[in-house]
């Protein structure tokens, strides 16, 4: 699809991403759909506004050395533009057994994919460098941040074969990443954070000392947020396999005060620990979402 | 193998319930997969009847649990090669246990049942040996086990029948211990006449607890015929003496009943007793002898067991004795109807004379006992006097009516009363509970059908014996020791005011009996059951001798005991302090029905045992010789407790499970 193409709003809709052949067309249908709809939005750095002159730097890509400038004042001058930061995107994308939980066409794996993806599209579109960690009890793919051309292709195809795996083990993806990834950059984390909101602090702090800006995008599905249950019902734990019967008067009162007790103790710890905390219903439009990120790197970028 | 209680094996039905419980299922059939049970709870779990038996494995452990326990109390056994060190020759110890009950001296059964004790000692082994045991109401071993076959013989000779009945299962427990001493591999060879009601109830009573093989000598010789006097009693009110004749012979015949008193016959009535039938024999009241007088039946012509064919009573004569009526109208109905009934009562010749106070001459002492028909009546002088005289050893009848209702607390005993004191005023009340163990109330029939309109309501405490109540729980006659002395108290009226019981058939036999229980005798008859202890004190003698039915003395003066045992039948005499009291004592008429037992019961009797072979009569094709059952019971016990320890673990296993713990 041709970048810039005008996409009606109702595309964006998780469940007709899910009837996207590939997570490259997701993804640019996203961006693309997303960015045509914000016209005149306060997210106008993502237009080729300029902003200012910054001295030619080793390492630079001359591709951006503006040539008049240089011929007027025989200096090289680095030609920048608003919204344009030259940062760096790692994302830590949880593929364990509870993320394949779902009840209607989309599983929150998908959905994660499907934001992962779009995440990863939209900062190469913006000169962002672009990595990926896929993990559920283990690393299971390591893309390492880059700009080089067709990294974006393999960091798509790296999302695309992530399947839900076993357990969940949230200090494995960020102990990897404090090990590989040095620079100050973004990072945002894609889970359903089924885990100790303290223990998460504890692992995502070290992140926050290095200077990374971290982000946690929580997926849940409707039916984890207000569970609906007609009769008593046999839960079997999609990670351990373990099993308990549950009624349905629990689960229409106590449970659903225990999860946003649990929200709201993951929001705190991300606060304290310097992150941003975002809770996703694997329903709503990713626009949303593309939005918070945004207005996220806006305020850290 | 052998089971000595097969009966248990009914217990293998109970394997049903573990498998009905292994299909009933707290599994959910609605699982649903969820992302995680970090925030759930589990619920009470629902149970269903699963399609499917689940936990084979815990379900097979409690199956064999309770198959293991059945089989345990089947007691079962496996045949085995005894160790050659304890049956070195093939020694037998032969216990020849003899049948001493009453019936063995049935025609000439008991020389039949000596000739087979002679065939067995005839038939023994150069190497085996004898002992012989006399089985009656007491187990006795007449000399030791021993190879001196005339020792054995002589001692045979001098066994006789007694006159107790045997019952089979309480033998074989008796003879336990003796098979469990014995140093030699023994055979039981019971020679009875196997009567079928000596049997036990639970036929694994018979198996001897230690392997002994069963050798089962019938000395009985076809068919028994046998009549019996078993009953005889006299009517407290009439006099009148019953006797109950029964058959035991397929046909119908004509006997005639003798009746003599102290020897001498004053009646004789011929009476056809039906086919196994009963026929009762009614005399007129005797004449009697001052003090007891020796009273008994006898059948003519007598058949081959002659001790059931005579029954004793002991009757007393009684003394012309006086009684004190108390009343607030000397003319009233309570005093009629109560004086009345007494003097009725001839066998106890009363005289009743009427007051209206118990003060007076002749004085309380005068009288046998007293009756108050309204207690409320008595001012505390008068009820002094009155818990004066009994105190002192009298004897009291108090009644309630009209002057009782406002009490609170009744006179001479202080029984208090509850708030309401007319409780049972609303509406007709009959007689509830009646404790015919007690002498008063003993035979006394149709006291139901009186009406109770009122009554006062005595709190019983617990010196208070209730006799009767009434259907709504009111106790309606209550007896109390007081001092030496008796009080009964009746809580309604002795008149028709409260009640119509005094109109009713029952009011005489019951009067009757309160007035033999106040007049302080065991009664107008006494009898007491043989085999039973007979005290001294308990006929009311301070210390004396007993007689047995053939005159010797059974309990002298200074005797270490005051218990004599009645193991004879007839009159045994008590004399002491002047007088002399006379007990009857009787046959068991169980022992008079001579049905043997029948010859499939018999057979598996017999298999109870041990059949080594060589000396039972019918060896089983299977048992083979110089074999002997081994008793599983052991390595039962132990599997079992193998399976329960196994059935913990796994069912410990599968409620971690069940409650979601790691495993």
């Amino acid at each position: 699809m041709p970048a810039g193409s005008a996409i009606p709003q109702h595309l964006l809709e998780p469940e007709t991403l899910a009837g996207l052949a590939n997570l490259d067309l997701v993804a640019r249908a996203v961006v693309n759909g997303f960015l045509t709809g914000m016209h005149r939005s306060p997210f106008f750095g993502f237009s080729q506004e300029f902003a200012e002159y910054r001295a030619y730097a080793e390492g630079d890509d001359p591709r951006f050395v503006d040539w008049n400038v240089y011929a007027r004042t025989d200096r090289t001058y680095i030609k920048r533009y608003i919204g344009e930061t030259n940062t760096r995107l790692v994302i830590l994308l949880d593929a364990s057994a509870s993320m394949g939980f779902g009840t209607g066409k989309v599983s929150k794996l998908l959905y994660g994919k499907f934001l992962a993806a779009t995440l990863a599209y939209l900062a190469a579109r913006q000169h962002d460098a672009v990595g990926l960690i896929v993990f559920d009890d283990k690393i299971r793919e390591h893309r390492r941040a880059s700009t080089r051309g067709g990294r974006l292709s393999g960091v798509l195809h790296a999302i695309d074969r992530a399947q839900p795996g076993t357990g969940t083990d949230m200090k494995i993806p960020f102990e990897r990443f404090h090990e590989v990834e040095h620079g100050r950059g973004l990072v945002a984390v894609i889970s359903d954070f089924y885990c100790d909101p303290d223990a998460l602090l504890k692992s995502v702090q070290p992140l926050a000392y290095q200077g990374q800006d971290v982000i946690l995008f929580q997926l849940l599905d409707p039916q984890e947020l207000k569970p609906v249950m007609k009769e008593s019902a046999l839960i079997e734990d999609m990670e351990s396999g373990q099993t308990m019967e549950v009624s349905p008067i629990y689960m229409s009162s106590k449970y659903r005060d225990r999860i946003a007790e649990h929200i709201e103790a993951l929001h705190k710890s991300a606060l304290r620990a310097g992150a941003d905390h975002r809770l996703v219903n694997i329903t709503e439009p990713l626009d949303s979402v593309l939005r918070s990120y945004l207005l996220f790197r806006q305020r850290r970028g | 193998m052998s089971l000595l209680a097969p009966a248990f094996l009914l217990g293998l039905l109970a394997v049903g319930l573990p498998w009905w419980l292994h299909r009933l299922s707290s599994d959910n059939p609605n699982k649903q997969k969820f992302s995680s049970l970090m925030f759930l709870e589990p619920g009470e779990p629902r149970r269903v009847l699963a399609k499917k038996v689940q936990y084979l494995l815990l379900l097979a452990l409690r199956i064999g649990v309770l198959v293991l326990l059945a089989l345990a109390f089947t007691e079962p056994a496996i045949w085995r090669t005894p160790d050659p060190a304890g049956d070195s020759d093939g020694a037998r110890l032969h216990l020849i246990v003899l049948d001493g009950s009453a019936s063995m001296s049935y025609g000439d059964r008991w020389d039949r049942a000596r000739a087979a004790a002679n065939d067995v000692l005839d038939d023994l082994g150069a190497d085996d040996r004898a002992q012989v045991v006399l089985a009656g109401r007491l187990f006795e071993v007449l000399g030791p086990a021993t190879a001196d076959i005339a020792a054995v013989r002589q001692t045979l000779n001098t066994a006789e029948p007694g006159v107790f009945r045997l019952e089979y299962g309480q033998l074989m427990r008796s003879i336990d211990g003796l098979i469990r001493t014995a140093e030699l591999p023994v055979v039981l060879d019971l020679v009875t006449d196997v009567q079928a009601p000596g049997l036990p109830t639970r036929f694994g009573e018979l198996a001897p607890r230690r392997p002994a093989e069963i050798v089962i000598h019938d000395v009985t010789d076809g068919a028994a015929e046998n009549w019996t006097v078993d009953s005889f009693g006299a009517s407290a009110v009439s006099g009148e003496l019953t006797a109950s004749v029964r058959s035991y012979a397929p046909d119908s015949v004509t006997r005639t009943v003798t009746l003599t008193q102290n020897g001498r016959t004053v009646g004789e009535e011929t009476v056809e007793v039906a086919a196994r039938g009963r026929a009762d024999v009614t005399f007129p009241a005797l004449e009697l002898a001052s003090g007891s007088n020796r009273v008994e039946v006898a059948l003519s012509p007598g058949d081959d067991l002659a001790r059931d064919d005579r029954r004793y009573l002991a009757i007393k004569r009684p003394e012309p004795r006086k009684v004190l009526i108390v009343s607030p109208d000397a003319e009233g109905r309570a005093p009629l109807y109560v004086s009345a009934a007494l003097e009725t009562l001839t066998t106890l010749a009363l005289t009743a004379d009427v007051r209206t106070t118990p003060l007076g001459d002749p004085p309380l002492l005068d009288y046998s006992f007293v009756v108050v028909t309204d207690v409320g009546l008595l001012d505390a002088a008068q009820a002094t006097a009155v818990q004066d005289y009994v105190q002192n050893g009298g004897r009291a009848l108090l009644a309630t009516g009209p002057r009782s209702s406002s009490l609170t607390a009744l006179p001479v005993t202080g029984q208090a009363l509850r708030t309401n004191p007319q409780m049972g005023a609303q509406g007709n009340v009959a007689i509830g509970e009646v404790d015919t163990t007690h002498p008063a109330l003993r035979g006394v029939e149709e006291l139901r059908a009186a009406n109770f309109y009122r009554s006062v309501n005595v709190e019983p405490s617990e010196a208070d014996r209730v006799l009767m109540r009434l259907a709504d729980g009111t106790p309606l006659l209550l007896e109390r020791a007081l001092g030496s002395g008796r009080v009964l108290l009746f809580t309604s009226s002795l008149d028709k005011e409260w009640n119509d019981l005094p109109l009713q058939p029952a009011f005489v036999p019951l009067m009757a009996g309160i007035a033999n229980e106040l007049l302080g005798g065991a009664g107008f008859t006494s009898e007491a059951d043989l085999g039973s202890a007979l005290a001294v004190r308990a006929l009311g003698f301070a210390g004396g001798q007993i007689f047995d039915p053939s005159g010797d003395k059974a309990l002298g003066l200074g005797a270490g005991s005051d218990d004599v045992l009645l193991d004879q039948v007839g009159f045994y005499e008590v004399v002491g302090g002047g007088t002399s009291e006379l007990v009857a004592v009787n046959f068991d008429a169980r022992e008079s029905d001579l049905a043997p037992v029948d010859a499939a019961t018999l057979e598996r009797w017999k298999g109870l045992g041990v059949r080594p072979g060589e000396t039972a009569a019918p060896v089983p094709a299977t048992a083979s010789a110089d074999r002997v059952p081994s008793s599983l019971g052991p390595l039962l016990v132990m599997l079992l407790l193998m399976l329960v320890v196994m059935e913990s673990l796994v069912g410990n296993w599968h409620l971690r499970i069940r409650r979601g713990v790691a495993a």
